[in-house]
C-alpha cells in the first residue's frame, strides 16, 4: 500500500517525535531504577521497630479467627547469633517475631539448659553428651558461631532463656515434654508460665494421662502428621472433647485432604501451625524456596495456616507485613 | 522534501545517541571487578574494601554459590572461598578437609571424584540438610563472579596454584582472583617460576613471619604485590608496625576482623559488644584499605554511613 508523500512525512516527524520522547523516558526510567533500593530499606526499617507487648502476642495466640499470623523462629535467630542462646533469643525479640523456639536439656545434676543435639559437639567447644555434663562444667564452654567458630557466648540455662524472653516474646519448648515437671518449675518461678507452648505427638487420652495438671497453666498444642493412618481420628478426639488453641500439622505432600478442614479448625478455636522450615513439614513449600520467590508462602495464607515455624524470620516477616498480616 | 530531509537527519541523530548510551552502558564503561581492582591497586583514605569469609554464610551454606551470589547482591568487593582438589583432581569449594560438617556426607574431600561430591547437598548454619546446595566447582565459581566481584582464594598456597590459574584462564578471569600465602617470595618463586608474573598475589604477615621487614622488602622487590594481609596479635607486634610503611608506599592493607589474635582484639563480635567504632573503625584508623568479616551486610552499612564505601 502506498501512502500520500505528505502523510510519509507527517508520519515520520510524528515518528521522530516519539523516538525522542521515549528516549528521554528511559533515561528517566533509569534514575527511578536506582533510587528505588534506599526507599525499599527504609520501609522495612521503619516497620520493624513497632513494639508489641506480651499481652498482645497471647491473645493473638488464642485467637484462631483474626488474619495475623504468628511467626517462629526456629532455634532463634541463628543466622547472626549461635543458635539458641541469649543474643538469638535478642535478635527475634529485636526483629519483632512473635515467638522463639528453643531445645530443652537436662545435665547430669537435673539442670535444664538450652541445646538442640544430645550431644555438645556441634555447637561448643566441648564434647560429650549433655547429661554426662553437670551445669558448673558446661558453663566453662563457650558456643560456636554458624560456620563453628567459638565465640564468648555460654550455654544458657532455660532459667536465662526464659527471664531473656519473659514480658517481650512467646517460648516454644522443644524436648520438654518429657521432663516438663522441672520445665514448669523454673517457668513458674521466672514468672513465665503463660508465655510458654509445649507440643507432643501423643494422643488426647495420653496427654491427658501423662500432662493433665499443666493443660490448664501452659499452652498445649497436638502434633499430627497428616499421612498417619490415624490422623483424622486424632484430629476428631481433640476437636470434640478439647479443643488446644493450635494443632501443629506436618503435611508431607500439598495435596492430602486433610488440609480442606483448617478451615473449619480454625472456626473452631484452634490456630493451625505448619512449619516452612523443610520440604517434607509443607508439601515442598519450604523457605528455602522463599528465599528466591517470597510469594510461596501465599500457600500458607491460602490455606489458613496461621503460625509459621521458619529459618528465615526475616523473609517471611517482610512477606506478612506488605500483606497487612503481621504488626 | 526538505522537511523529509530534515527529518532523516533528526533520526539519524536520534539513533546515534542512542547507540552511544547503549555502549557507554556495557562496552565503555569498567565493570564492577575492574573497579575493584583499581581500588585495590590504588588504595586512598576515602574507600575501604569489604571482604566476605566464605561468603555471606549467614544467608546461604558457606563456600555455596548462593552464599556468592548473596555478597555480590549486597556490593562486597571480594569474597574470599576455601578450594580443594577431588580424587579426579577438580577444584571444589570446601573449607575442612572432609565434608562432614557442611554437608550430609562423610569422607575427605580428597577421597571423592566430582560427579559423587556432586551428589551431595550442604548443610545450613544450624547443621540442617535442607538448602539443596550443591559443592559448587572453582569454574562455576568464577563463572557467577565474572565482571562483577573479585575472588580471593584460600588454601591453594603453595599447592593447587597451577591448577586455580588453569580455571581462571579457562573462565578468563585471572584478573579476579587473589592468589595469597605465608612462604616467602624465594620459595613461591622456586616453585611456580613465571607463573607468579602472571597473578594477582598477596603475602601474609603472620604472627611467626620472621624477620617481617624482610620478608616485606623481598616480596616488594621481586613481585611489587598490590596487596599484604596482615595480622598481629597486639599493638606491639611487628606486623602492626608494618602497617603505616605499607600506606606510605601505596600498597593496600587487609585486616582479618574474624577473632582477637588477628587484630589484637579490634573484630567483628567487638562489633556487636562495643560499637562499630571500636573495631572496624578503629583498623580503619590505623591504616587498614580492606578489612574481612563475618558480617558483611553490617559492615557494608558502617562503611557507606562512614563514606567509605558506595
Amino acid at each position: 500500500m502506498e501512502s500520500h508523500p505528505l502523510l510519509k512525512k507527517r508520519e515520520m516527524i510524528r515518528y521522530s517525535i516519539m523516538v525522542l520522547f521515549s528516549f528521554f523516558y528511559l533515561s528517566s526510567c533509569n534514575e527511578k531504577l536506582e533510587q528505588n533500593p534506599n526507599k525499599k530499606k527504609e520501609l522495612v526499617e521503619t516497620a520493624e521497630t513497632t513494639p508489641v507487648s506480651i499481652n498482645q502476642l497471647i491473645s493473638n495466640l488464642e485467637d484462631s479467627s483474626n488474619k495475623d499470623v504468628i511467626v517462629v523462629a526456629h532455634r532463634g535467630d541463628w543466622r547472626n547469633a549461635p543458635e539458641n542462646s541469649l543474643p538469638a533469643i535478642q535478635n527475634c525479640i529485636d526483629m519483632g517475631v512473635d515467638m522463639v523456639e528453643i531445645d530443652v536439656r537436662e545435665t547430669k545434676d537435673g539442670q535444664l539448659v538450652i541445646m538442640h543435639d544430645e550431644t555438645i559437639d556441634r555447637t561448643t567447644n566441648g564434647k560429650g553428651r549433655v547429661k554426662d555434663w553437670t551445669l558448673d562444667s558446661l558453663k566453662t564452654l563457650v558456643l560456636r558461631d554458624g560456620i563453628g567458630h567459638v565465640t564468648t557466648i555460654k550455654i544458657p540455662t532455660l532459667e536465662e532463656a526464659l527471664l531473656k524472653s519473659k514480658g517481650k516474646i512467646l517460648v516454644n519448648l522443644d524436648k520438654s515434654y518429657d521432663i516438663f515437671d522441672q520445665c514448669f518449675e523454673v517457668a513458674k518461678k521466672t514468672g513465665t508460665l503463660n508465655q510458654i507452648v509445649i507440643k507432643g505427638k501423643k494422643e488426647l487420652e495420653a496427654v491427658q494421662k501423662e500432662f493433665g495438671k499443666y493443660l490448664d497453666s501452659v499452652f498445649f498444642m497436638p502434633m499430627i502428621n497428616l499421612n498417619d493412618s490415624e490422623a483424622e481420628n486424632i484430629l476428631n478426639a481433640y476437636l470434640n472433647k478439647k479443643i488446644p488453641v493450635a494443632f501443629e500439622f506436618t503435611i508431607p505432600q500439598d495435596t492430602i485432604g486433610l488440609i480442606k478442614r483448617f478451615s473449619e479448625i480454625r472456626q473452631k478455636g484452634a490456630s493451625v501451625w505448619v512449619n516452612s522450615l523443610w520440604p517434607e513439614h509443607n508439601g515442598g513449600h519450604d523457605d528455602e524456596k522463599a528465599v528466591i520467590d517470597n510469594t510461596v508462602y501465599d500457600w500458607f495464607i491460602e490455606n489458613h495456616i496461621d503460625i509459621i515455624q521458619t529459618d528465615r524470620p526475616k523473609i517471611l516477616l517482610d512477606y506478612l507485613r506488605k500483606n497487612n498480616l503481621h504488626q | 522534501m526538505k522537511t523529509y530531509f530534515k527529518t532523516c537527519i533528526l533520526l539519524f541523530i536520534i539513533g546515534i545517541s542512542n547507540l552511544l548510551q547503549a555502549q557507554s552502558n556495557s562496552g565503555l564503561e569498567k565493570s564492577r571487578a575492574n573497579i575493584i581492582l583499581d581500588h585495590l591497586k590504588h588504595p586512598s583514605k576515602n574507600y575501604v574494601l569489604a571482604v566476605s569469609h566464605r561468603g555471606n554464610w549467614r544467608y546461604a551454606p558457606e563456600n555455596s554459590l548462593q552464599a556468592i551470589q548473596s555478597c555480590i547482591d549486597l556490593g562486597v568487593d571480594i569474597v574470599e572461598i576455601d578450594v580443594r582438589l577431588t580424587k579426579d583432581g577438580h577444584l571444589v569449594l570446601m573449607h575442612d578437609k572432609t565434608v562432614d560438617r557442611t554437608t550430609n556426607g562423610k569422607g575427605k574431600v580428597s577421597d571423592f571424584t566430582l560427579e559423587e561430591i556432586k551428589k551431595l547437598r550442604l548443610k545450613n548454619a544450624c547443621g540442617v540438610q535442607y538448602s539443596m546446595q550443591q559443592v559448587p566447582t572453582l569454574e562455576e565459581v568464577m563463572l557467577l563472579a565474572k565482571d562483577k566481584i573479585m575472588i580471593n582464594l584460600d588454601k591453594v598456597e603453595g599447592e593447587t596454584v597451577r591448577e586455580a590459574y588453569g580455571v581462571l584462564q579457562k573462565t578468563a578471569t585471572v584478573d579476579q582472583a587473589i592468589f595469597k600465602g605465608r612462604d616467602s617470595v624465594e620459595f613461591m618463586k622456586n616453585k611456580y617460576g613465571k607463573l607468579m608474573d602472571s597473578i594477582i598475589y598477596m603475602p601474609i604477615l603472620i604472627d611467626n613471619t620472621k624477620n617481617p621487614e624482610k620478608y616485606v622488602d623481598d616480596y616488594n622487590k621481586e613481585l611489587s604485590p598490590i596487596a599484604y594481609e596482615v595480622t598481629f596479635p597486639t599493638e606491639d607486634s611487628n606486623n602492626f608496625k608494618l602497617i603505616s610503611k605499607l600506606n606510605k608506599m601505596g600498597i593496600t592493607v587487609l585486616n582479618i576482623a574474624l577473632w582477637d589474635a588477628l587484630v589484637a582484639g579490634h573484630t567483628d563480635e567487638m562489633k556487636l559488644l562495643n560499637g562499630a567504632d571500636t573495631s572496624w573503625g578503629w583498623l580503619v584508623q590505623h591504616g587498614a584499605n580492606g578489612i574481612m568479616t563475618d558480617r558483611p551486610e553490617e559492615l557494608l552499612d558502617y562503611l557507606r554511613e562512614k563514606g567509605l564505601h558506595n
